[in-house]
């Protein structure tokens, strides 16, 4: 690091004296500006402003992050127009991990591995890191070493819950006469709910209006459960693929060696899905519509119209916010459910969610070097506990992960951490676009009931298969 | 003379207005819904039945101007009204722009036509019908070639070009209207032909003109996806910050969005209440007669 | 433009425009008569070319290539006319445009009716009428997305006034958006709502501007409301109609941001439109060619589109006196 360090500063001493500028001194603040794409919302806002309340560069520069705040439903559309159109604005992006494989094809994504086996820093930071989000968020291809991305925000599924219902005495009798089963109150217990059970919270708490609800009566209709089911981006995929993970199945083969049919559509694939559709009967009446998107949940949830849903951590924070959320007062958050194995066990394997953030190819040695420390800085344990504390976020290093505290940093890094180790991601290759949206449309098909989920997967294999057939990845 | 002055509109009585209310509040409800939920708390805004009287709260008009810091700190501004100065300021001048530059082309088109004329009036239309997309990719490297990105010059250049063939051929169709006799008059008086434009032409069809700019700036004021591509952060125009909460860590923000696009319209509907009379009697002008 | 003329000329040289070239060498040659209607639409032609031809220019030159924008290393194959043999044989490309046709026809009839309608109503002078018509003017100044992001809250089935509303009727929940036939009315529904006030006002111009003396000499011969309309109304609005349908058709054709927020194109695929699916091949599985292929494919369409209504319009005027 040291001898890298002042071969920088020899460096920038050389170029300074070619513009023939003043005598070059150490101490010279050489003002550099990392410009960084992030969509707009409050992990990336509380990045901009850590930042600026803290960061000091130790080369002495004035380094300066300005992020540009992109709003989150064009993100992509941003990103990939500035990388296609040669604009070379960006140093740094936050991405979507799906993303990786795509924009590193293209030759716009930095790969990391010389710099990081020249600073033991890096390094430590690679051991720190858990394994699943080397995996997820930084490797590409998929689970390989080469390395290209930290994690800015790392997030996945967990269940958010009123404890005025799950908690309350006649509820929990009731639930037990009817289903023999202990209605799931505190964290332990939602541990062991699996999908099944999660059928019957469903059906338990699903009531018309001025039915007798907790302590007093329901104000509106009120539906059991609710997790994502959108037509949108990846809005049904990641809760699909965390059902057919559970059961055992897979969304393809990693390997490349067997193709798609068989592995996509198997019966145990099947299965699941018609799993998650059957699941979808306790749901609001807007699940039909295949509109049910991570937002929409949210919502539903927020407004009590809903007793228990599935959502990403990422959206969790307004839910404990009372000027937005009704049930702010009465709310907990618990793992998501997952599938019982033979043993008793639950196997919960879920789609990680979150953005890691990359550095791009285009930039000088210098300002590769400043990026880097801006990553050491935003992964450093004071950034990363406030972050969780403050920011709404999570860590994905396991230093901050393994503090004993941090279950009680925010209502929801418990799950989060219990979570992280059972995370797997959808395909990082260059074709996830195309193989995500025709999923999607198969999904939203099988959704809104026009197809059965076989005949959905059927054509999402079939499509596979041809799509990475094409491409040359299965021979 | 023209017939026109003798045109004259029916009159009606409160009748007419109490119907005409009734109509027009219906076909209103979904744009005073969104000015309502503006002042109201989420939880006002997501119930039902719709609240019409509530307790108002400004908070959605705070978090347009002001954000508040993430860990607590003092709000910090949101740059709303540099947002908004933007989008006057680029919508502006693009659509001034265009009725400049479509005005002078209009007049060309009309007296002095070219060979092909309506071939290149025809081309001209063309260009609006293409899905602006496909264009999306080839005028953001445009724009790196000329170093315009993020620039007011590259995107009033922009929507200039946008707005032009709109501007040419509402305006040609006035310039087509208008009586010849009375231009030809000033000719055998001695006019000039920059006076036969300017104090002849031009005057006659001021009306038109005003419609033209209402229509220009109702689909300018809107443009979305290339103010998101191609401007800067100092330049960025208020369509990009509506979108800005409609995802995140809140899903839509509908208070946020309400409040926003209430101020938005504000300029949009006094342009537009001002320029009323102009508006309808433009509009007839150009098409009617012939 | 202030060159063209010297600000007071003598008289006589107007009659002797052609003759007085020359003398004042490439200026004088410039502002020659004859130049006169290429210089005033010089501008904008260099406008139009610079912004919008060259950059519709390189996506036809595209279209005839095998390219992926997000791949600056990968340079462009040429295919030939493969891109455009490849759409016209897709049955999914098919299915897009009879989708984008079904809301074009749906959309663009209802715009006309209720337009028409709401001009009836407020051709009278009466009082407040100011103030009312701004109220109806209003839609049409919203943002798209904003169109899009509400109407899906309003016909959402707990949230949404509109099903809840017949909830109240009915008593069961009301689903809007679940079924293709309902999603795409309600597609139809937003977007007339947001565009009626256009084809309101090009009519109610039309029928303001109807001369009071043939209505005096209509009623004196006793004419029913009917052939009123038919004879003295109809005729002045007819060519605004046109332009409306004309603006209303190439615009609806388009049709984005409503169906991409509102349904998503959903249920499967069967809201989705031209332009969603354009935006699809273009920035999601970045078919650069493709999408430039398809592009013009569209544009041809609108171009055949609206030859026929200018060749409409031209006979019609022909005709009138």
């Amino acid at each position: 690091m040291k001898g890298l360090y002042s071969g920088f500063t020899a460096l920038a001493a050389a170029s300074m004296l070619l513009a023939g500028t003043a005598l070059p001194s150490p101490a010279a603040a050489k003002e550099i500006v990392i410009n960084m794409a992030a969509p707009d919302w409050l992990p990336t806002r509380f990045m901009q402003e850590e930042f600026n309340r803290t960061y000091k560069a130790k080369s002495g520069n004035d380094v300066k992050l300005v992020i540009d705040f992109i709003p989150w439903p064009s993100f992509y559309q941003r990103v990939a127009a500035s990388l296609s159109s040669g604009e070379k604005k960006y140093q740094m992006i936050v991405t979507d991990s799906q993303w990786l494989g795509d924009f590193v094809e293209g030759g716009h994504y930095l790969k990391l591995n010389k710099y990081i086996d020249k600073d033991p820093e890096l390094q430590a930071i690679m051991a720190d890191m858990h394994q699943v989000l080397k995996d997820t968020s930084s490797s590409y291809p998929y689970k390989s070493t080469n390395y290209y991305g930290f994690p800015q925000f790392p997030d996945n599924l967990v269940t958010f819950y009123r404890t005025d219902l799950f908690c309350n005495k006649t509820e929990r009798a009731n639930f037990q006469a009817k289903y023999h089963r202990a209605l799931p109150c505190y964290y332990n217990e939602w541990q062991d709910v699996d999908w099944d059970e999660w059928g019957q919270i469903g059906e338990f708490f699903t009531r018309k209006k001025g039915a007798q609800l907790g302590n007093g009566v329901a104000d509106d209709d009120i539906y059991g459960v609710a997790f994502q089911a959108g037509k949108g981006y990846d809005f049904s995929s990641m809760q699909i693929n965390t059902l057919v993970w559970d059961y055992g199945g897979d969304i393809w083969d990693e390997t490349n060696t067997k193709p798609a049919s068989g592995v996509v559509n198997s019966p145990i694939a099947v299965k699941a899905m018609q799993k998650y559709l059957d699941l979808l009967k306790w749901a609001p009446p807007v699940a039909r519509t295949g509109q049910m998107d991570i937002f929409v949940v949210q919502d539903l949830y927020m407004q009590g119209k809903v007793a228990a849903v599935v959502d990403w951590v990422g959206v969790a924070g307004p839910v404990v916010d009372p000027k937005v959320s009704k049930v702010a007062d009465r709310s907990a958050f618990a793992q998501s459910p997952g599938t019982r194995r033979p043993d008793g066990s639950i196997s919960r394997w879920a789609n990680i969610g979150g953005q890691p953030f990359v550095l791009t190819t285009w930039n000088s040695e210098e300002v590769v070097h400043e990026s880097l420390e801006v990553v050491k800085w935003w992964l450093s344990t004071p950034t990363q506990v406030n972050f969780v504390k403050h920011g709404g976020g999570e860590s994905g290093m396991l230093s901050v992960l393994n503090d004993p505290a941090y279950a009680t940093w925010a209502p929801f890094s418990r799950a989060f951490a219990d979570n992280l180790q059972w995370q797997k991601d959808i395909w990082h290759i260059p074709e996830f676009f195309p193989l995500l949206t025709e999923q999607q449309e198969q999904f939203d098909k099988a959704i809104t009931g026009q197809i059965s989920a076989r005949q959905a997967l059927d054509t999402v294999a079939a499509f596979q298969d041809k799509m990475l057939r094409e491409d040359g990845r299965i021979h | 003379m023209s017939a026109r002055e003798v045109r004259s509109i029916g009159q009606a009585g409160w009748g007419r207005t109490l119907g005409a209310a009734a109509v027009s509040i219906l076909y209103f409800f979904p744009v005073l819904f969104i000015i309502l939920a503006a002042f109201k708390t989420r939880q006002d805004i997501l119930t039902w039945p719709v609240k019409f009287v509530f307790t108002p709260t400004l908070d959605n008009f705070v978090s347009v101007f002001f954000r508040v810091s993430v860990e607590g700190g003092a709000a910090e501004a949101t740059g709303f009204g540099r947002y908004f100065f933007n989008s006057m300021f680029i919508g502006g001048s693009s659509v001034l722009l265009a009725l400049v530059i479509g005005t002078a082309a209009a007049y060309g088109f009309s007296r002095f036509p070219l060979r092909g004329n309506d071939t290149y009036l025809f081309m001209i239309l063309t260009t609006r019908m293409m899905p602006p997309i496909i264009a999306i990719i080839p005028i953001f490297v445009l724009f790196r070639i000329f170093g315009l990105s993020g620039t007011y010059q590259g995107i009033i250049a922009l929507y200039t070009a946008f707005n032009l063939p709109f501007s040419i051929w509402m305006v040609k169709s006035f310039f087509d209207d208008l009586d010849r006799d009375i231009e030809d008059a000033a000719r055998m008086d001695g006019s000039g032909e920059w006076r036969v434009f300017r104090r002849v032409c031009l005057p006659q069809i001021y009306a038109g003109l005003a419609a033209t700019f209402v229509f220009a700036v109702i689909l300018t004021w809107n443009e979305f996806v290339f103010a998101l591509l191609l401007t800067g952060t100092e330049t960025r125009t208020v369509p990009v910050q509506i979108v800005r909460t409609i995802g995140g860590a809140m899903g839509v923000d509908w208070g946020l969005l309400s409040a926003l696009e209430t101020l938005f319209i504000i300029p949009v509907v006094l342009v537009t209440f001002a320029l009323q009379n102009q508006l309808l009697r433009g509009v007839t002008f150009g098409t009617i007669r012939r | 433009m202030t060159h063209i003329q010297p600000l007071s000329p003598p008289p006589e040289t107007i009659a002797a425009t052609p003759m007085r070239r020359s003398a004042r060498g490439f200026l004088g040659w410039l502002m020659a008569p004859e130049r006169r209607g290429p210089l005033l639409v010089a501008p904008a032609i260099a406008t139009l070319v610079i912004v919008n031809v060259f950059p519709l220019l390189w996506s036809y030159g595209l279209s005839f290539f095998n390219y992926n924008a997000k791949r600056i290393a990968v340079p462009p194959r040429w295919v030939g006319l493969a891109n455009y043999t490849d759409l016209f044989s897709d049955a999914d490309v098919w299915g897009r445009f009879v989708n984008t046709a079904v809301i074009v026809i749906g959309s663009v009839t209802l715009q006309l009716i209720v337009g028409f309608l709401l001009a009836l109503l407020f051709a009278r002078e009466f009082p407040l009428r100011r103030y009312l018509l701004m109220l109806v003017l209003a839609p049409m100044m919203l943002s798209l997305s904003a169109v899009g992001v509400f109407f899906k809250l309003f016909y959402e089935p707990t949230f949404g006034f509109i099903p809840r509303l017949v909830q109240e009727f009915t008593g069961q929940p009301v689903v809007i958006l679940d079924t293709p036939v309902k999603a795409m009315a309600a597609i139809v529904c937003a977007d007339a709502w947001m565009w009626s006030p256009f084809v309101m006002l090009l009519v109610l111009a039309g029928l303001v501007s109807v001369p009071k003396y043939l209505y005096e000499a209509a009623e004196i011969d006793r004419a029913g409301a009917w052939r009123r309309f038919r004879t003295i109304t109809f005729p002045y609005i007819r060519s605004l109609l046109l332009l409306a349908l004309l603006f209303r058709t190439i615009e609806t054709f388009k049709i984005f941001d409503v169906p991409y927020v509102l349904t998503e194109g959903g249920p499967g695929t069967s809201t989705e439109t031209v332009s969603v699916y354009l935006f699809r091949v273009a920035f999601n599985y970045f078919q650069t060619g493709r999408a430039s292929a398809l592009g013009y494919i569209v544009l041809f369409g609108v171009i055949v589109l609206t030859s026929l209504y200018l060749y409409a319009i031209q006979t019609r005027r022909s005709e009138q006196p």
